[in-house]
């Protein structure tokens, strides 16, 4: 059983982000909890934006993935309203793979920003509205380039 | 760190060499020229594009329909923000003239937001073959593109454009596999804009374009035009939809046995026509764009800093 479970666990976490090719749903903390009754899976994820439009095809890539696993016929995807997504869950490796390979970082804890491209500490904040929900927009004065936090 | 070339010569062996410019380099002014029309013709492609869907949140059937395209108008207006800054950072127009010359008429964008959306399937034909050549032309500035904040934007672009198809498709195999009533739709809407969305990639390259010896372009316009067609030419056939071309054949003999689609000769008037405002919609579509951006005027007024009285 614990066999299947893990099996069903991987399966969760190879299941990618549309919007950023490389980096797993699992790596981004969007796994809350994965179970396995019988033949049946239940994956529990928590989205980074409630209105996010990305939450039916990543339902469906885990539903695929799942029942591609031998031993499971049924899987129920449930996407939670708590607790909420934070920033924290991003594993920190990945973090490191949003800056360099997308421009895009994160706050640091105490509210400020390192810039992803050159490491400067002068990045402001251009605008709260991003191309996507769970992002805003900032700008490097020291590079010159923009750059785009999540929040 | 300011680097600087001599001349051309050597501005063009270090973009041979695999070199990136950056906005702080002291690149040769036409290389700024170019790479500048080219992100400002990107940029108001973007922003006439997002306007178009946004015309459609209120008509799209059903909530999930309506909140995909509210999160897909909040992408491209998201890219035409980024690429409005990398532009305007070149130096050569601020944010601002670059606006006010695209509601003027004076500036160009794509040709396919020179066309109307009749129905529901028009934006359907949009979302699967238009996004799908934009994304297509896009990856290829991305493969090379040797302006570094450009390439790092692009990089964003183009995932998120790859996630846009998925639901072109998504949203065509709904139409494809309903009623005679919704394919037949979406069959006008195909002949409306296959010829548009193929021209999108616009006429043969000149072999002495500068974009693609300073590798901004990776690849020839006919290239990636042939490459669309091949692509799109079979998927529509197989799911029971007539391309819009008398003279459209196979030919097995083609590229070495691999054979080929062959389309008719295009008639490229149309998207000339488009370049000088000229198209179908053109002015019905600037004029929306110059009204909306008066009726935000406040906004970006309210967002300049004031003074504060003593």
């Amino acid at each position: 059983m614990t066999a299947l479970l893990d099996r069903v666990t991987a399966a969760v976490g190879s299941v990618h982000d549309p919007e950023y090719p490389g980096v797993s749903i699992a790596e981004l903390g969007l796994v809350e909890d994965v179970a396995v009754t019988g033949d049946r899976a239940s994956v529990q994820m928590i989205p980074t934006y409630g209105g996010c439009p990305a939450l039916n095809f990543i339902a469906e890539d885990v539903r695929t993935a799942v029942t591609a696993v031998p031993g499971v016929e049924v899987c129920d995807v449930e996407w939670l309203r708590s607790p909420i997504w934070t920033q924290d869950r991003v594993a920190p490796h990945v973090v490191q793979f949003l800056e360099s390979e997308f421009t895009v970082t994160l706050r640091r804890t105490d509210g400020t920003l390192v810039c992803p491209v050159c490491g400067s500490g002068t990045v402001r904040d251009t605008s709260p509205m991003g191309p996507s929900r769970c992002r805003s927009l900032a700008y490097c004065d020291d590079c010159r380039n923009p750059v785009e936090v999540m929040r | 760190m300011t680097r600087t070339w001599s001349d051309l010569d050597d501005f063009q062996a270090f973009i041979d060499g695999g070199g990136m410019v950056e906005p702080n380099d002291d690149m040769p002014a036409p290389y700024r020229d170019e790479v500048f029309r080219f992100i400002e013709f990107h940029a108001n492609s973007e922003l006439m594009g997002g306007l178009t869907e946004r015309d459609w949140i209120p008509r799209a059937p059903g909530v999930r329909l309506k909140q995909i395209f509210l999160a897909k108008t909040q992408d491209e207006i998201g890219h035409a923000h980024l690429l409005y800054q990398v532009a305007a950072d070149m130096g050569l127009k601020t944010r601002t003239e670059m606006l006010e010359q695209l509601f003027d008429g004076r500036s160009r964008f794509h040709n396919v937001f020179h066309y109307q959306a009749v129905t529901w399937a028009d934006q359907i034909a949009i979302a699967y073959l238009v996004d799908a050549a934009a994304f297509a032309s896009q990856r290829a500035v991305f493969a090379e593109c040797t302006y570094g904040p450009y390439k790092r934007v692009l990089k964003r672009i183009v995932s998120e454009e790859g996630f846009h198809m998925r639901h072109g498709e998504e949203m065509l195999l709904r139409l494809a596999e309903g009623t005679d009533t919704q394919r037949s739709m979406f069959q006008d809407a195909l002949t409306r804009w296959w010829w548009p969305a193929v021209q999108l990639f616009g006429p043969d390259s000149d072999p002495n374009d500068p974009l693609l010896r300073w590798k901004i372009k990776s690849q020839t316009n006919e290239t990636l035009r042939h490459a669309y067609i091949q692509k799109y030419v079979p998927l529509l056939q197989s799911y029971g939809f007539e391309i819009p071309d008398d003279n459209l054949r196979f030919d097995a003999e083609a590229e070495d046995g691999k054979g080929a689609w062959l389309t008719t000769d295009i008639d490229w008037e149309p998207l000339k026509a488009t370049m000088r405002q000229g198209g179908p919609d053109s002015r019905r579509r600037i004029s929306t764009a110059a009204a909306n951006y008066a009726d935000t005027a406040w906004v970006r007024s309210a967002l300049e800093p004031k003074p504060v009285a003593a």
